[in-house]
């Protein structure tokens, strides 16, 4: 039997603590002459200054990459490189911002929903608070994630071909309990939602969406939201374009009508080759993506190596993955990990041993619609080589002989 | 202030589910407060493509320009050919061109809720219509360089590229539900 050994206080490690210098106590360990041991690391940081909002390890480096021309517009990209799982941290999550980011104080902020329902009202956060609520995990992305590779392979990185894409776990009210709650007249079937930025950023949402399975978030990841992520209130549209998930959320108005705003009818139209325009393209189709290995990698000679990477669909749940590892010759079924939800994130993994020789590597994914991830050359056909939002198409990933990967069509 | 709400929501939730399990449907919550229309007009900045909500006031071209000249050129440029470096692009052509916009209305809207970029708000009724007068004459939209626009005239304003508009079925609406 294992002897216990009994706790002995050490006086000066009590006394150190008192006067809260860790690197004192880290000095204090001393070690047996005739100990084979490795040593121990002796105490750890002081309790009282590990902080009461927790930090990560100063080892880990993942951050975002951010751009913005006149820094009110623009955002951050989430490095999705090294992530793992399927939900984003929430620090890590991207950003996209047309006013800059607004600091709300909850106990002033109110939502108005007014227009083509029987009751107007005004809700405070803690009216929000007090009605029932959902949580689910689901993913955001940018309409624009990837814009820039619509014409030719650019981004260094999958945090710049993809990284406008993330995962977290939301909580709030079901809109159509509120809508429900004021009585929504017969005719409406839009609704404008607009935030309390400086560009009060509004996009038409449509009234079947908001009875379907929209909410209104105030939690994201089992905290309150993050300013950048609309803090105090922010509307979820489930699978829509990013963009339409207002943040900030300050007004609902019900009509009859959209009111092709800024956002619905210039950046987030999409410009087709015979000089018409899509619009009201609010479905994030499926997409997937290898994010290990990718690009900016190097691999550490022939061998064993697990791919893995991301799969997701606006319009349902990712169905299946197909990975090829010799440029789409041969095509194998991924394993998804668990959970496998709908709007959100699914995680895959293929094992993979590579022989040293050149090749691609590429992802595919099926959403349980029967959707099909598509080649650059497939999508094409529908908005031509000059779009610029809604680029879901297969990336794929050139593996040199020495091992570099780079972004390739 | 902000964590005293999840205690107050807490007792609030557990008195309300009580309620639910007692009672086969619950009629109302009764959360929030009647918005009365003095209220409502405060937030109420958006204009419909009918016009609705288009405020009193009018505005030319010359009048435009003017507010141009000092508040926009120093990003959208002085030929509205954009400045990139400021993050605007052309307002000519390609993807912000307005004269591709299917509704005058939407760039009335645009400006008074998000324009000038560091001080939006700012501008008074005539000086947003004056603008918008501004942008349709110099991109060839409306003809008369002398033309003034107000709630009336700028709803009438048909603008040439809105058959262009296709409709994603996706979005399980038709042109009817649009326009």
């Amino acid at each position: 039997m294992k002897k216990i050994t009994q706790f002995k206080p050490n006086r000066r490690h009590f006394m150190q603590a008192g006067m809260a210098t860790s690197a004192a106590l880290l000095a204090n360990s001393a070690l047996a002459e005739d100990s084979v041991l490795i040593p121990s690391r002796g105490p750890g940081r002081l309790i009282s200054e590990t902080g009461t909002y927790g930090v990560r390890s100063q080892y880990a480096k993942e951050v975002r990459m951010k751009g913005s021309a006149n820094g009110l517009v623009g955002g951050a990209f989430t490095p999705l490189q090294n992530s793992q799982g399927m939900v984003t941290p929430s620090g890590l999550h991207f950003e996209v911002h047309h006013s800059g980011v607004p600091d709300i104080d909850p106990s002033e902020h109110k939502l108005l929903i007014h227009g083509m329902v029987k009751d107007k009202k005004i809700f405070t956060m803690e009216d929000l608070l007090r009605f029932p609520s959902v949580s689910h995990f689901h993913f955001l992305e940018c309409a624009g994630n990837g814009m820039g590779e619509w014409m030719a392979p650019r981004g260094k990185s999958v945090q710049q071909t993809h990284g406008l894409t993330s995962c977290s776990e939301w909580t709030g009210v079901p809109l159509k309990i509120l809508l429900n709650e004021l009585g929504v007249h017969g005719n409406a079937k839009w609704l404008l939602a607009e935030g309390d930025d400086g560009a009060r950023l509004a996009r038409s949402i449509p009234l079947w969406k908001a009875m379907d399975d929209a909410f209104l978030a105030y939690a994201q990841n089992g905290e309150f939201l993050r300013a950048e992520q609309g803090f105090p209130l922010r509307l979820i549209v489930p699978g829509f374009e990013g963009n339409m998930n207002i943040k900030w959320l300050r007004r609902l108005e019900l009509s009859d009508k959209p009111w092709w705003t800024h956002h619905e009818v210039t950046e987030y139209a999409d410009p087709r080759p015979d000089d018409k325009i899509r619009a009201f393209s609010f479905f994030m189709e499926a997409r997937s993506v290898i994010t290990s290995p990718s690009a900016g990698m190097k691999l550490n000679g022939p061998g064993f190596y697990e791919i893995s990477g991301l799969a997701w669909s606006g319009a349902g749940t990712v169905k299946k993955v197909e990975v090829s590892t010799d440029g789409g010759a041969i095509w194998q079924d991924a394993s998804l990990q668990a959970p496998v939800l709908p709007k959100c994130h699914t995680r895959f993994h293929m094992p993979w041993t590579w022989d040293g020789r050149e090749t691609t590597i590429q992802s595919r994914t099926t959403d349980d619609t029967g959707y099909v991830q598509p080649s650059y050359e497939e999508m094409y056909k529908l908005q031509g080589p000059i779009g610029l939002m809604h680029n879901n198409a297969i990336q794929n990933w050139h593996i040199a002989q020495d091992g570099e990967i780079t972004n390739v069509r | 202030m902000f964590d005293n709400l999840w205690k107050k929501t807490l007792a609030a939730t557990l008195g309300l589910s009580l309620c639910a399990s007692l009672t086969v449907a619950q009629e109302k919550y009764g959360f929030g407060t009647k918005a009365d229309p003095a209220e409502i007009a405060k937030y109420d900045i958006d204009i419909h493509i009918d016009g609705k909500g288009l405020p009193a006031g009018s505005g030319n071209p010359a009048l435009g320009a003017e507010i141009f000249e000092i508040q926009c050129a120093i990003c959208h440029g002085e030929q509205l050919q954009g400045v990139r470096a400021m993050g605007a692009n052309s307002l000519h052509e390609g993807r912000r061109d307005i004269k591709k916009l299917p509704y005058a209305t939407s760039l009335f809207d645009f400006i008074r809720r998000a324009m000038p970029l560091t001080d939006p708000g700012t501008l008074s009724n005539d000086e947003t219509y004056g603008l918008v007068a501004y942008l349709l004459t110099q991109t060839g939209v409306l003809k008369d360089k002398d033309v003034v626009l107000d709630a009336k005239s700028l709803a009438a304003i048909k603008m040439p590229n809105r058959g262009n508009f296709i409709i994603d079925p996706a979005s399980r609406f038709s042109a009817k539900d649009v326009h």
